[in-house]
């Protein structure tokens, strides 16, 4: 393919998907209408899955990534002293942006993947048109639910990255270094800011709400049965392209 | 008012108009979807719509349930253009209207219960309770008891087609379009199915459009029957027309015949 069309192929993908995020926010017009209970069980099993269902995997990793980064810095920084900035390194790296972007890939993989496969069969058995035909808003029965879920799970699981990440790395760290309980946790405490919070938070709600809305649209997007893993390798990598993109810009502007 | 008989019973029953095609026609890129056609249908009235493959048939659907709202002339149902209906309307009327689709479209991760229930949950203003018994009691109505918590890939065909009617009636719509449903199942399962559907949705004021490619199984049913072919109305006529018509459309038809009008292949 020509250099042209592949940039008009991105720029009618980019039109698509503006087309569908308008839809998406047209469709909350008919919110008044919607009763929460239908929604209810779809928000509470999403958030099992995505959420609940891969905590000992976020837990895992946030143990080995929290031992890794304590591993290096007392290999490689000067041993004496190191409880002054352990708190700070681990702040740097894990809360700030470690933690949010391992999550985010996590949650991509395990929950964007099943949300795109998911709507890319529904859509092909008819499931979708039926929900139509019933009266029903589908952008808004199927985004809405997912991007709750995803939005609470996000939040949650990135704090428990965090705290893991942290316990396990002092823990670690106490097999080579000698570090006082206190002083580990003071000079996290102190690292710590309520701006690093609110910088979460804004990654949650923004990771939380961008992957059900890509991985929807690609499941929405599906055309035959012959294109659902197409469209679902789609829907990952581009949500990952678009996540480590996000990732950068919200540091950039918050902390440089 | 209309009297009608029926299976020895007799109902009056109000002619309200229900849903009424002026002269309508639809195009796609080089052929005529539907061309021209009208038909009216009362309160209580019901219509086989039958004729070959790419007659128009599953446009009608489509229009009537406002999935196409483009097309040349009017369709009205019960007094509402549908192509002027807004984003809020379109949902509206479609609750209004009962659609057993081709492929029936269970929600596959849903049990048959949650299936049924669903307009309900997302339409009603019952509490889940009242939801829950009168669900239990259309579920018992077309004996789905047995398997009220099993989800579509565990049902027989015959399961999956009721449980796809009883969705399609729970929030008891005034018209029930049934699209090509029958279609897949056995004889015996469909007769059992059209027995159910006379003695539940026909004894009040129901009106039903079936969409079929085998319009005999609707002889004993139906008032009214329209043949397409290509889009446009070749045939037109009630029931004892259809039985004795010589219109050599509906017997090349129903002869299933190469010799005739039309020219399929």
């Amino acid at each position: 393919m020509s250099l042209t069309g592949k940039i008009l192929k991105l720029r009618n993908g980019i039109v698509n998907f503006y087309k569908y995020t308008e839809s998406i926010i047209i469709s909350f017009r008919s919110i008044k209408h919607l009763r929460f209970r239908s929604i209810l069980t779809i928000a509470v099993n999403q958030t099992k899955f995505t959420g609940v269902d891969a905590l000992p995997l976020i837990a895992s990793i946030a143990l080995i990534i929290g031992a890794t980064v304590i591993i290096q810095a007392t290999k490689n920084f000067p041993k004496f002293g190191i409880e002054g900035f352990i708190g700070n390194l681990l702040v740097l790296i894990i809360a700030r942006e470690l933690g949010p972007l391992i999550t985010a890939i996590i949650v991509i993989s395990r929950s964007g993947s099943a949300i795109a496969a998911e709507i890319a069969t529904q859509k092909q058995r008819k499931e979708i048109l039926s929900l139509e035909l019933i009266g029903i808003d589908t952008k808004l029965y199927i985004v809405l639910p997912r991007i709750i879920a995803s939005t609470l799970s996000i939040f949650s699981l990135i704090i428990i990255f965090d705290i893991v990440a942290f316990i396990g790395g002092y823990m670690i760290a106490t097999t080579i270094v000698y570090m006082p309980i206190s002083s580990f946790f003071r000079t996290l405490q102190e690292a710590f800011s309520f701006e690093d919070l609110i910088i979460t938070l804004v990654k949650s709600v923004i990771y939380g709400i961008l992957i059900p809305l890509i991985s929807c649209y690609y499941g929405f997007m599906t055309k035959s049965f012959f294109e659902i893993p197409i469209q679902v390798s789609r829907a990952v990598m581009r949500t990952l392209f678009i996540i480590f993109i996000i990732n950068a810009l919200i540091s950039v502007l918050f902390y440089f | 008012m209309v009297l009608i008989i029926f299976e020895g019973r007799f109902s009056t029953l109000d002619s309200a108009e229900i849903i009424k095609f002026e002269n309508v026609s639809y195009k796609l890129e080089n052929s005529n979807a539907l061309n021209d056609f009208s038909f009216t249908l009362n309160k209580g009235e019901n219509l086989v719509i039958f004729g070959p493959e790419n007659s128009g048939l599953e446009i009608i659907c489509a229009i009537t349930a406002g999935l196409i709202k483009v097309y040349q002339g009017s369709v009205n149902f019960k007094g509402r253009e549908i192509k002027t209906l807004d984003y809020l309307d379109s949902y509206s009327v479609r609750k209004e209207i009962g659609y057993l689709q081709k492929d029936y479209g269970l929600i596959s991760n849903m049990t048959v219960f949650e299936n049924i229930a669903l307009p309900l949950r997302y339409h009603s203003h019952l509490s889940g309770f009242e939801i829950d018994n009168l669900v239990n009691n259309l579920i018992e109505q077309m004996n789905l008891w047995h398997c009220k918590d099993l989800r579509p890939v565990n049902l027989r065909k015959s399961e999956v087609l009721r449980t796809a009617y009883l969705r399609a009636v729970s929030f008891d719509p005034e018209l029930i379009l049934v699209e090509h449903s029958l279609e897949g199942q056995c004889q015996i399962n469909a007769q059992t199915f059209l027995r159910s559907l006379k003695k539940e949705s026909f004894s009040g004021s129901k009106s039903v459009i079936f969409i079929t490619y085998y319009p005999r199984l609707f002889t004993d049913l139906s008032d009214n029957f329209i043949m397409l072919f290509e889009g446009n109305t070749v045939f037109s006529g009630n029931r004892s027309d259809f039985i004795s018509t010589d219109n050599e459309y509906v017997r090349q038809y129903l002869e299933s015949s190469l010799e005739g009008p039309m020219k399929i292949l």
